[in-house]
């Protein structure tokens, strides 16, 4: 036996270094490229009307995407408002209830799938449920197939920031007297309040951006989304229309649409980090 | 060494007697009990961690109970409230009588047991709200109470976990933010809220320093006069120090139990005498 030399060591270091490091910067280069494409090509179509103002036909100047911008708000919230509370609850059975119960296995693994599962599914489901039976196309529907992508993901999150909560804080408020349910609401939601604040922000950062599920079910309009029971104006669809025209004016759109997109998502990303940050700051 | 399997007679009633400081009494037989263990078995899954475990816990003092990791000790008091049985794997056998009810049996409130039966973790659990709060929250769950009557019972329970000097000035700021000698104090001061008349202590100093463990061995030492403490603990020293009565486990049976002053001097058992004098454990 020898000592293993210095050189060898370093050699060693240097190699994953170079095999690393490039890894690392191709993966930031790629979002950095797309940022800078977006903004170069969608800074100059912010202009006021296109955030107030309604689409024009082609060929014509001006008009703005309000009604995108609206619809896929909207549709957005109406999601996070059905998808949450049925994922947090169901995040709670998971964790608190009966996490070794055979139902709970049974979520689990249906929820991995459901989380794997292809959006444009869930768009065609959806189409299929609440298209068809009513002959239209409806923000409603929309908002259905956003909340189906919300749901798994709250779910595993709140399950995962639930768990991270220590037993014995469980324990010492059951050791009070205090009933199950008010332990959970009470005390386990209270030190787990950040985390599951962030699974709601990413989850919705998530599926503000989904085209194929809103193809199939609100589909897209020119105008404002006055009932969610009508086809419904949304950005994402809007993208894929105006990017796929002929018109120069409707391709600028869709690159200030896509920019507007881009940067909310980064920015309750972003948001959602801060959150995580300041909880690990008082930890 | 006291017969656990016998019926106690009691001989002189309890306010005859003086409280003696601990080390000073030899004999239980003439104290009340607060806890009567028989037959104790118990299982995690497959493994069985306590067998046929009785002992007589007396009432209105300290009970130390001593062992090498992994011995019980902590399974064993954890029926006593049965917060055992969140997880479901876990199961106990026989019967654990408090002031006569056997817990373990179905028609228990559990609640009610556990406002009845306090409770103190190794690491302490402040919940996450204000240090007022966390004292208030027992007090909320069991009574109906108002503002004024639940500060009266926080500043209280404060002042008997040794902490209101402390905190008086800071209620409204997160318990998170105490030391964690101050938050095991805070704790005790919460559980010392719904007057429980039996606190079990599972292992209270052994995640805080030399000091803090100190001010809560002196908190025990006052706790005496009105509540029966069963203390879990590693150290041999602090059973020595705080505990009228030491029960020795070993390998998930009650070798041993007997007054602390002859269990540390003249134990009947071999084991006990090793694992005291530090042969093994």
């Amino acid at each position: 036996m020898r000592p293993r030399s210095r050189t060898e060591r370093r050699a060693a270091d240097t190699a994953m270094r170079v095999a690393m490091v490039p890894a690392a910067l191709i993966g930031i280069a790629v979002l950095a490229w797309i940022l800078w494409e977006v903004i170069a090509r969608g800074i100059g179509a912010l202009t006021p009307a296109f955030f107030t103002e309604l689409p024009t036909p082609p060929g014509m100047e001006g008009g703005g995407l309000g009604n995108a911008i609206l619809g896929t708000l909207l549709m957005t919230f109406l999601a996070a408002l059905l998808g949450t509370p049925i994922g947090l609850l169901a995040g709670v059975f998971l964790c608190e209830f009966g996490p070794s119960s055979r139902i709970a296995t049974v979520v689990r693994f249906t929820t991995n799938l459901l989380m794997g599962t292809p959006s444009i599914i869930i768009g065609i489901f959806v189409y299929s449920v609440l298209v068809l039976p009513f002959g239209r196309f409806s923000g409603w529907a929309g908002a259905v197939a956003l909340a189906i992508l919300i749901l798994p993901v709250v779910m595993r999150t709140t399950e995962d920031m639930l768990n991270l909560v220590p037993d014995e804080l469980r324990e010492s408020g059951l050791a009070l007297g205090a009933p199950r349910w008010r332990v959970t609401l009470g005390i386990i939601f209270r030190a787990a309040r950040t985390g599951l604040v962030t699974g709601v922000l990413l989850a919705v950062a998530r599926v503000s951006g989904e085209t194929a599920p809103l193809l199939f079910t609100a589909l897209n309009s020119f105008y404002w989304p006055g009932s969610l029971s009508q086809p419904t104006a949304n950005m994402t669809v809007t993208i894929f229309n105006y990017a796929m025209s002929p018109y120069s004016d409707w391709q600028a759109k869709a690159w200030g649409a896509s920019l507007l997109i881009t940067v909310s998502v980064l920015a309750v990303t972003v948001l959602a980090r801060f959150v995580i940050r300041d909880k690990r700051k008082r930890a | 060494m006291i017969m656990a399997t016998e019926e106690r007679v009691l001989v002189k009633p309890p306010s005859e007697v003086a409280k003696q400081r601990p080390g000073e009494i030899e004999d239980a037989s003439w104290l009340p009990v607060k806890v009567k263990v028989r037959n104790l078995n118990f299982h995690y899954g497959g493994h069985q961690a306590l067998f046929d475990n009785s002992i007589d816990i007396p009432a209105s003092r300290v009970t130390a109970i001593i062992g090498p990791s992994g011995c019980g000790k902590s399974t064993h008091i954890r029926v006593y409230n049965r917060i055992f049985e969140i997880y479901r794997s876990h199961k106990a056998k026989g019967t654990v009588e408090i002031d006569g009810e056997n817990v373990l049996s179905p028609a228990t409130d559990i609640l009610k047991l556990r406002k009845k039966v306090g409770m103190i973790f190794q690491r302490p659990t402040p919940f996450p709200m204000s240090i007022f709060n966390n004292v208030a929250y027992g007090v909320k769950l069991h009574y109906r109470a108002s503002r004024g009557e639940i500060a009266d019972r926080v500043e209280d329970a404060l002042k008997r976990g040794a902490l209101w000097d402390e905190v008086k000035d800071k209620l409204g700021e997160p318990a998170t933010a105490l030391s964690g000698g101050q938050q095991q104090r805070l704790c005790i001061a919460r559980a010392i809220a719904v007057e429980p008349e039996l606190i079990l202590m599972d292992e209270p100093c052994s995640a805080i320093d030399p000091v803090a463990t100190s001010k809560i061995e002196d908190l025990i030492e006052t706790l005496r006069d009105n509540y029966t403490v069963v203390l879990v603990t590693h150290n041999m020293q602090q059973a020595a120090r705080v505990s009228d009565f030491t029960a020795f486990f070993y390998k998930g049976r009650i070798v041993e139990f007997g007054a602390t002053k002859k269990i540390f001097t003249n134990p009947d058992s071999g084991q006990t005498e090793d694992y005291i004098t530090g042969r093994f454990g």
